[in-house]
């Protein structure tokens, strides 16, 4: 993650992600970390989605929803951003998530194949 | 199956490694691009900023100054993706004989078994060279193509050499944006 700009006062960008209405000046700065947050929470959905063998239509459905809906949660409730600052919440939400969408089949289909058959 | 998902695991990260790598040398590294790359993420912030605080006024002279922006910005634009064109050529033709190589390893073998069934303008790639009607059998293909857009697309970003958002929003995604590269 790139940090530019920092005010001196500033805590580094690992306090801002975990502390709660945390200050980000930088935009890009807080889209990386939407980005990467979306790629490791894409992983991990998918070792889960793999390891209890869900299936279907139902498995990729609950994936979107849960890594629009988790993300969602954590910029506007605990972050507290204003999503108009980004370009609103659709900028925020598509953030990295076909990337994240791709990391996530890999995974689910690697620990399903692996685990299943 | 673990053997084969993760072997083409590692291709994948392997040849978005080699990718990117020789990209650095043809392109990144060239003092032309730098520039380039430089001028255009600069150029797009400050049109962007000029949009934001210009966007309800009707000021003649302002919006003049954005078109010649804009212009400027476009012709950058043409440059990057001319200077970019002769190692994607040269990326193109080496990964094309890779895979050739990869896919005639890989023929008509289940490398793994999708959790899902595809969509069927899908299933083309999911189910290639593959016989029976089982359509959740995945083809070395389809999960290397998938592999490659996840890999690729996350290790130019921690390189730093995804194109910046800035630019990519100014350029509409035409110039700026790189597709995952699925040769």
């Amino acid at each position: 993650m790139q940090t530019k700009k920092d005010k001196p006062a500033l805590p580094s960008v690992w306090n801002r992600i975990f502390s709660k209405n945390s200050e980000w000046p930088d935009k890009d700065e807080f889209l990386d970390v939407i980005y990467w947050a979306r790629q490791i929470l894409a992983i991990v959905l998918g070792l889960i989605w793999g390891v209890f063998s869900l299936q279907g239509f139902i498995g990729l459905a609950l994936f979107a929803l849960a890594n629009a809906g988790i993300l969602y949660i954590y910029f506007t409730s605990f972050q507290s951003v204003d999503e108009e600052e980004y370009g609103g919440v659709w900028e925020l939400t598509k953030e990295g998530f076909m990337t994240s969408f791709a990391g996530f089949l890999v995974t689910w289909t690697i620990i399903y194949s692996g685990l299943h058959h | 199956m673990w053997a084969d998902t993760l072997l083409i695991v590692g291709i994948s990260v392997f040849t978005a490694l080699l990718g990117e790598g020789v990209t650095w040398l043809l392109v990144y590294k060239t003092e032309k691009y730098q520039r380039l790359k430089a001028e255009i993420d600069r150029q797009s912030k400050k049109l962007e900023k000029f949009k934001e605080t210009c966007s309800d006024t009707l000021d003649k002279g302002l919006k003049k100054k954005i078109d010649r922006e804009e212009e400027k910005l476009k012709n950058n634009n043409r440059d990057l993706s001319l200077v970019k064109m002769k190692s994607m050529l040269a990326i193109g033709f080496a990964f094309t004989a890779l895979l050739g190589m990869f896919n005639s390893i890989f023929d008509g073998r289940v490398v793994a078994k999708l959790p899902f069934t595809p969509i069927s303008w899908v299933q083309g790639l999911s189910h290639r060279n593959l016989s029976g009607e089982d359509y959740t059998d995945c083809s070395f293909i389809f999960l290397y193509i998938l592999c490659t857009m996840s890999i690729r697309q996350n290790i130019q970003k921690l390189l730093g050499f995804a194109p910046s958002r800035a630019a990519n929003k100014q350029s509409g995604g035409l110039f700026g944006q790189q597709p995952p590269s699925l040769k």
